[in-house]
């Protein structure tokens, strides 16, 4: 290999990256707002529960509940209760009949209206009617006649919840990242179609020397803006090596996507039209770290939640190299076959 | 006398059952211009491939400055400029971002592309984006860029193909420069006059063989008819046209009646052309 010409071909294509305005600026203000972003997310994790009650008669157990992050304000009429739901003062409003007392005294079920706003989440709703089950079984003095045994699956995060924004950092991390398939992508694609892969080839650089330059200026690229930004925003202060290969093999894949699209693809609009396809789906287990339940167990066949679960476990709760060698593994071996993959498709259009 | 620059041995290539190149061999002495002709498809393109190394031969053996192309691919395209048919520029960068990107692939130090534009004529413009250039510019520069590494053996593919006649004259005088120098030269071509003016040999590609290959002189002594045409005014008062072959042992005296006899109006000579020759060997025309 000749490390001259490597170097030459690394600096045409940084120079040339940033002469596409398009892909210069959105880079540039990708990293920005991304930073931006991160530090306007709450850093605090506010989990208590505002909950309105109307309660024409007293009822001791509803008045003097004493729960962790449970917030019960009473108001004094069922239409304020409404009105305040609606406002969104609280999630939900609990209005309790004028007998209420003396039906649950007598064991019988009292008519209790839930107010819920039109945007709570489901957990919400029925964490609320869990919260009234559980007080009226208080007041009404009979115990639970069911014995419920709980069960976790997955990795127990109960109690270890993290704010917003470090919920945010992998999300954004590996959107940096694959960003930068689009760009590599771009400039593989300009070098087949205009025929200057033909030109540099007729020069003493061998194919090897073009793939291995054009494999640093993808991968070294996606990793220094990963890094910067994962710097900046903290989250190399847990297992910084770890992340740090994570980041590597995540530059890595985003190379490697960046031949695969660069062989198939014609012009920037076509670069545009294949690296969406992949950017959405490799964008999914971000969203999956952002708004836990919303994928399910398929999350797993998408290999970027090998990097995001990695960099999610590690940044924010401290996981070691035992609980996440596999991930990247996985990582490596996709990173090989795609960037395999993707050379064959160069060789095969412009050797 | 000068050794051999290129020699091709029973060169082949097939691209799958299709054979492109068919069991060709010539050489190239050095500091020659040779031009290399044939229609499209009859594997000149193929045949610049395996000589600049981008093809490996699946047959015989091409050998440039002394070395095996195909074993020491990167050590002869050191010595060697390529311009291509297309223009492959990278038009977002300016022509002098060009040139200097290019002599640091060739490990050239000190470069200046200022010497180097000015002597294709543009001077001035390094500064530019290519994307800015007309096709005549852009073609200046690919030919520019082929002279970069100031290559021993410089191949050239249509490099005056759609240029205005100015712009054409321009690139061949550079080609002469760089004869002049010692380079060799492998002109692939459409253009049959621009060959005769300034090649030393030319070679006809047919059907993936090379059918002739000798001096454009030796070529037209071979193959064609060197006449005097003449027209005359004839006595109904029109023009007619006489033709006399030259080279017959009645040739002076049918032209010593011709201008007594006649009142000739004008008289000039006739040779084949290259365009004829390579119909007469290969029955096909060099553009279809």
């Amino acid at each position: 290999m000749n490390w001259g010409i490597i170097k030459a071909l690394v600096y045409k294509d940084f120079f040339l990256f940033f002469r596409n305005r398009f892909i210069g600026i959105v880079t540039i203000l990708g990293l920005v707002l991304y930073i931006v972003f991160y530090f306007v997310m709450p850093k605090t994790i506010d989990e208590s529960l505002e909950i309105g009650l109307y309660a024409p008669v007293n009822i001791p157990a509803f008045e003097q509940v004493q729960a962790e992050g449970l917030v019960l304000t009473t108001v004094e009429s069922e239409e304020r209760l409404k009105e305040a739901v609606i406002d969104g003062d609280y999630v939900a409003g609990i209005a309790l009949p004028s007998d209420a007392l003396e039906t649950l005294i007598a064991g019988q079920v009292p008519d209790i209206k839930l107010y819920i706003a039109s945007d709570v989440p489901e957990e919400i709703k029925d964490s609320v009617v869990v919260i009234i089950k559980e007080l009226a079984y208080q007041q009404a003095g009979q115990p639970l006649t069911v014995d419920i045994k709980e069960e976790v699956l997955g990795t127990d995060m109960a109690g270890m919840q993290i704010p917003p924004r470090d919920r945010l950092r992998p999300m954004l991390a590996i959107y940096l990242i694959l960003f930068e398939t689009f760009g590599l992508a771009n400039l593989i694609a300009e070098e087949l179609s205009k025929g200057t892969v033909r030109a540099l080839l007729v020069t003493p650089m061998s194919s090897r020397d073009l793939f291995t330059g054009k494999g640093i200026f993808g991968v070294g690229f996606a990793f220094i803006q990963a890094v910067f930004f994962m710097a900046i925003v903290g989250g190399l202060n847990n297992q910084p090596v770890i992340i740090l290969l994570a980041l590597l093999l995540g530059s890595m894949m985003a190379a490697a996507l960046g031949f695969l699209i660069g062989s198939l693809a014609k012009d920037f609009m076509s670069v545009l039209a294949w690296g969406m396809i992949i950017f959405i789906l490799m964008a999914i287990p971000g969203f999956g770290v952002m708004f836990p339940g919303a994928v399910t167990g398929w999350i797993t066949y998408v290999p970027s939640y090998y990097l995001v679960d990695t960099v999610h476990r590690v940044a924010s709760f401290g996981a070691g190299w035992g609980d996440i060698w596999l991930n990247l593994v996985i990582l490596l071996i996709f990173d090989a076959v795609v960037f395999w993959i993707g050379i064959l498709g160069i060789r095969r259009r412009a050797l | 006398m000068a050794g051999n620059a290129i020699v091709a041995e029973n060169l082949t290539y097939m691209y799958g059952n299709l054979v492109a190149v068919d069991h060709i061999d010539f050489s190239i002495a050095e500091g020659e211009i040779l031009g290399f002709l044939g229609p499209n498809g009859a594997g000149k393109t193929t045949t610049v491939k395996m000589l600049t190394g981008q093809l490996k031969p699946k047959e015989g053996k091409a050998t440039l400055l002394g070395m095996d192309v195909a074993r020491n691919v990167e050590k002869v395209q050191g010595d060697i400029g390529v311009c291509f048919e297309t223009t492959n520029l990278y038009e977002k960068m300016s022509a002098r971002e060009n040139l200097n990107l290019f002599a640091r692939l060739f490990g050239i130090k000190d470069f200046n592309p200022d010497s180097l534009l000015e002597k294709v004529g543009l001077a001035g413009r390094g500064k530019d984006r290519v994307e800015t250039y007309s096709k005549g510019m852009k073609q200046r520069l690919m030919v520019a860029r082929s002279l970069v590494n100031r290559p021993k053996v410089l191949f050239l593919d249509e490099p005056t193909a759609g240029l205005d006649p100015t712009s054409s004259d321009a690139i061949l005088d550079i080609i002469l420069e760089e004869r002049d120098r010692g380079a060799t030269v492998f002109l692939t071509t459409h253009d049959m006059l621009e060959a005769d003016k300034i090649s030393d040999h030319v070679a006809f590609m047919n059907q993936g063989k090379i059918v002739a290959i000798d001096t454009p002189l030796n070529l037209k002594q071979q193959y064609g008819k060197r006449a005097l045409k003449a027209k005359i005014s004839s006595k109904t008062g029109g023009l007619e046209d006489r033709e006399i072959i030259l080279d017959t042992p009645e040739t002076p005296q049918t032209i010593q009646q011709l201008f007594s006899e006649e009142n000739v109006i004008t008289v000039h000579s006739e040779e084949a052309t290259l365009e004829d020759i390579f119909i007469i060997i290969t029955g096909r025309g060099l553009i279809e």
